[in-house]
C-alpha cells in the first residue's frame, strides 16, 4: 500500500518535472456576479455557467497552445459599494479578462474600473442603456439592451389593444432606465400613461401604489424591477382588486417569482432574453448543466455560458493574452458558435441584434406566449 | 374612483401598514425605556420572527393548515422563541456594557444586528424564502372601498396585542415594576424590585411584539428576506420618536401615524411614490427640531 502510494508519488513527481511551460500556466478569468443578496439565484447560475465553460474549454485542451482556464468569482451583491471593492479586488488580481454584471446598478461603476485597468470585460445580461455611455471601450455587451426590450414589450401591449399604461420601477439604474424608455416611448405612440410609480428596493408594502394603480384604471401594469419586489407587487395587484394584464421585465423572468407570488402569477407576460430551456439549440448545455450542478440552468446561463466562450475565443484569435489584442479581436468579432445566436457588436459595443421573446406564467412556471 | 374613495382606501393602507410599525416601535420604546438603549437590533428581530414563524408553520401546517390558524400557531411560536432570544441578547451583549458609557452599548445593538443578519445570511445563502402561508382572497367592497380580510385580521390581531401590553403593563404588579424602573432604576432596585428580572422580561415582550409582525408580514406580504428589518427597523424607529420615545401608547400612535402619512404622502402632488420615504424621514427631522420629546412623550430632566 505504501509502496504503491509511493511510487504514484514519483511518477507524478516526474510527470511535473516535465519541462511544459505553457502547460503548466493557467489564465484566470474574474467572474463578477452577485452571489449573495436579492439577486444571489441569478448570480449562482451565471457562475456556474462560467465553470462549465471552463471546464469544456479545458478539456477541449484550453487556449493558446494548451493553457489551461480558471475562474475566480467576485460578489457583488447586486450593490453599487460592494460591486466597487469586489470589482478593485479582481481587477488587482492578475485575470485575463472579466465575464460579469448582472445588476445594471451594480455594474455601472464596475466599467471605470476595469477600464483603468486594461481589462477587457464581457457583460451577459446586464443591459441598461446607462452602460452604453459609461462603457470606456473595453466592455462589451451581448445581451440587447433596454432599447430592444421597449420595442417588444410596446409591440406586444399594443398587440393586446392595451391604451393606458401603469408603469412601476424601483429606482435603480437598470428599473428606472428601462422605465422611463416605455414612458417616453409609450407617449411618442400616442398613448396613456396612466401611472408612474417608484418603490423601495426592501420594501415589502405596496398597498399605496396599488390603489394609486386601481384609481388609474389602466390596461396594463408594467414592472420593470426584480422578481422578487416584483412577486410582492403582483400578489398585492391582485389581492387589492387589480384585474387587467401585469408585465414584468426581463429582472423579473425567474421562476422564483411563482414561488412567492404564487397563483398571483397566473397570467403574467414577462420579456425575456432567450433563456435555454425556450432555445432549442441549447439542449447539450442544458443537459450538461444539470448533470453538472444538478438543477436546471437559469436565465442567465446560456448567454453567461456564450460569453465565456467568447472570451476565450478572443484569446485564441488575439493570439495573445494581450488586453488591447484581445479588445480589438472582440470589436470586429463575428462569432457563430453562440447558443443564443451569432454575436457582433456595434460601434457602442452592445450586441448587433434584439434578442428578447415573450412569455407568460402558466401553471407556475413560464412558458413561450407565441 | 373618485377622490374621496381614494383617500378611504388609503386610510384603510395606513392603517395596516401603521400596525406593523406600531407593532415593532414598540419594542424600541420600552426598551429606551427601561434601559435607555436605542436597540438598533429591533429590526433584525423583526427579520428572525419572520423565519421563526416561517419554520413553525412549516412544522404545524400538516395538520393546521397554511392559512390563518396554522399562521396564528406559529405566530405565538415565533414570539416565544424570539422572546427568548431577545433576553438571551440582553443577557449575553447588552447587560456587562450597562455601566460603561452610552456610546458603548449602541454601538453593540449594531452588532448585534449585523450578527443577526449575517447569521440569517448564511443560513438563507441570501435568497428570499416564499413564506408558505396560503391566507385566500376575500374581503368586502363598501363602494369603491375594498378591504380584504387579510388586512382586518391583520389590524385585529395588531389590536388584540397592543390592548394586552396596555393592560399588562397599566393594571399588573410587573408593569407597574416596568412603569417604576422606567421612570427611576435605582430607586426602583432600592424598594425592592428585582430590576434585571423587570429588563428582562422588557425584552422578551418587546422582542415578541416584533416576532408577532414579522410572522404576519411573512405570511400577507409572501415572503422573508435577511434584510427585510433593515427598513421596518427605521420606520419604526421613525413612530417611535414622531410617538415619544420611552411612551407605550406613543409608539402606537407614533406607528399608526406613520403609517398614514406614508399611504397618504402618495396622493399629495408631486410627492408621489418616489418621495415616499423621504417623505417619513422629514417628519422625522421636523419632528426632532420642533418637539424633541414626541407627541406623547415627557420632558425629563437629566439624572446624575
Amino acid at each position: 500500500m505504501k509502496m504503491t502510494s509511493l511510487l504514484a508519488a514519483s511518477a507524478l513527481a516526474a510527470v511535473l518535472a516535465v519541462p511544459t511551460a505553457n502547460a503548466q500556466e493557467t489564465l484566470t478569468i474574474g467572474v463578477l456576479v452577485p452571489t449573495t443578496g436579492s439577486e444571489a439565484t441569478y448570480g449562482q447560475d451565471m457562475a456556474n455557467a462560467v465553470e462549465l465553460a471552463i471546464e469544456e474549454i479545458n478539456e477541449a485542451g484550453g487556449v493558446l497552445d494548451g493553457q489551461q482556464l480558471t475562474s475566480v468569482v467576485g460578489d457583488d451583491a447586486c450593490d453599487a459599494q460592494q460591486a466597487v471593492n469586489a470589482a478593485s479586488k479582481l481587477a488587482s488580481s492578475d485575470v485575463v479578462g472579466i465575464v460579469g454584471g448582472y445588476c445594471s446598478g451594480a455594474t455601472l461603476p464596475t466599467l471605470q474600473i476595469f477600464g483603468d485597468a486594461n481589462i477587457p470585460m464581457i457583460i451577459p445580461a446586464a443591459n441598461s442603456t446607462q452602460l452604453i455611455p459609461a462603457n470606456p471601450g473595453n466592455a462589451f455587451m451581448i445581451n440587447s439592451t433596454g432599447n430592444d426590450q421597449v420595442a417588444k414589450a410596446m409591440e406586444y401591449f399594443e398587440a393586446n389593444d392595451v391604451e393606458s399604461l401603469a408603469i412601476v420601477h424601483q429606482g435603480d439604474a437598470y428599473s428606472q432606465d428601462l422605465a422611463e424608455l416605455t414612458r417616453e416611448r409609450w407617449e411618442e405612440a400616442g398613448n396613456t400613461v396612466a401611472a408612474f410609480e417608484v418603490s423601495s428596493k426592501g420594501e415589502q408594502d405596496y398597498s399605496a401604489i396599488v390603489t394609486n394603480i386601481r384609481s388609474a384604471n389602466p390596461d396594463a401594469v408594467f414592472w420593470t424591477a426584480y422578481y422578487a419586489d416584483g412577486a410582492l407587487l403582483i400578489r398585492q395587484l391582485r389581492e387589492g382588486g387589480y384585474q387587467g394584464l401585469i408585465a414584468v421585465g426581463d429582472g423579473s423572468n425567474s421562476p422564483e417569482l411563482f414561488n412567492i407570488a404564487g397563483p398571483a402569477a397566473e397570467g403574467v407576460i414577462g420579456f425575456s432574453n432567450p433563456t435555454a430551456e425556450f432555445l432549442p439549440e441549447a439542449a447539450a448545455f442544458t443537459e450538461a448543466y444539470t448533470e453538472k450542478f444538478g438543477n436546471a440552468p437559469g436565465p442567465y446561463s446560456t448567454l453567461t455560458y456564450d460569453a465565456t466562450k467568447l472570451l476565450a475565443w478572443a484569446i485564441e484569435e488575439a493570439g495573445s493574452t494581450e488586453a488591447d489584442a484581445i479588445i480589438a479581436a472582440l470589436e470586429s468579432a463575428d462569432y457563430q458558435d453562440a447558443i443564443a445566436g451569432p454575436i457582433s457588436f456595434t460601434d457602442e459595443n452592445t450586441l448587433a441584434r434584439s434578442n428578447f421573446v415573450v412569455l407568460e406564467g402558466q401553471g407556475g412556471a413560464w412558458q413561450l406566449a407565441e | 374612483m373618485s377622490l374621496f374613495d381614494i383617500l378611504a382606501q388609503q386610510l384603510v393602507n395606513g392603517l395596516v401598514l401603521g400596525s406593523f410599525y406600531a407593532l415593532v416601535a414598540l419594542g424600541y420604546t420600552m426598551v429606551f425605556g427601561v434601559i435607555k438603549l436605542l436597540n438598533f437590533a429591533h429590526g433584525d428581530l423583526y427579520m428572525v420572527g419572520g423565519f421563526a414563524g416561517f419554520f413553525a408553520l412549516s412544522l404545524v401546517a400538516g395538520f393546521a393548515g397554511p392559512g390563518w390558524f396554522g399562521v396564528a400557531i406559529s405566530m405565538v411560536f415565533a414570539m416565544l422563541a424570539v422572546g427568548f432570544l431577545g433576553v438571551v441578547i440582553q443577557r449575553v451583549a447588552y447587560q456587562p456594557m450597562l455601566a460603561a458609557p452610552r456610546l458603548s452599548i449602541l454601538i453593540t445593538a449594531l452588532a448585534v444586528s449585523l450578527v443577526l443578519q449575517n447569521l440569517v445570511l448564511a443560513l438563507t445563502q441570501g435568497q428570499y424564502t416564499p413564506f408558505g402561508a396560503n391566507l385566500g382572497f376575500g374581503g368586502i367592497n363598501l363602494g369603491n372601498l375594498y378591504i380584504s380580510n387579510n388586512q382586518m385580521i391583520l389590524v385585529g390581531t395588531a389590536g388584540v396585542l397592543m390592548l394586552a401590553l396596555e393592560l399588562f403593563v397599566s393594571r399588573t404588579q410587573y408593569g407597574r415594576a416596568m412603569r417604576a424602573v422606567a421612570i427611576d432604576k435605582d430607586m426602583a432596585q432600592l424598594m425592592g424590585i428585582n430590576v434585571n428580572r423587570v429588563i428582562a422580561l422588557t425584552f422578551f415582550a418587546g422582542s415578541g411584539l416584533a416576532a408577532a409582525a414579522g410572522t404576519m408580514a411573512g405570511a400577507y406580504y409572501g415572503s422573508l428576506w435577511y434584510f427585510m428589518g433593515f427598513l421596518v427597523g427605521l420606520k419604526a424607529f421613525t413612530a417611535a420618536v414622531i410617538g415619544g420615545i420611552g411612551s407605550i401608547p406613543g409608539a402606537m400612535l407614533g406607528g399608526l401615524i406613520l403609517g398614514l402619512l406614508e399611504s397618504f404622502g402618495t396622493q399629495i402632488p408631486g410627492i408621489g411614490s418616489e418621495w415616499r420615504d423621504v417623505f417619513s424621514f422629514s417628519v422625522l427631522i421636523l419632528v426632532l427640531v420642533f418637539k424633541p420629546t414626541g407627541l406623547l412623550g415627557k420632558s425629563e430632566q437629566e439624572r446624575m
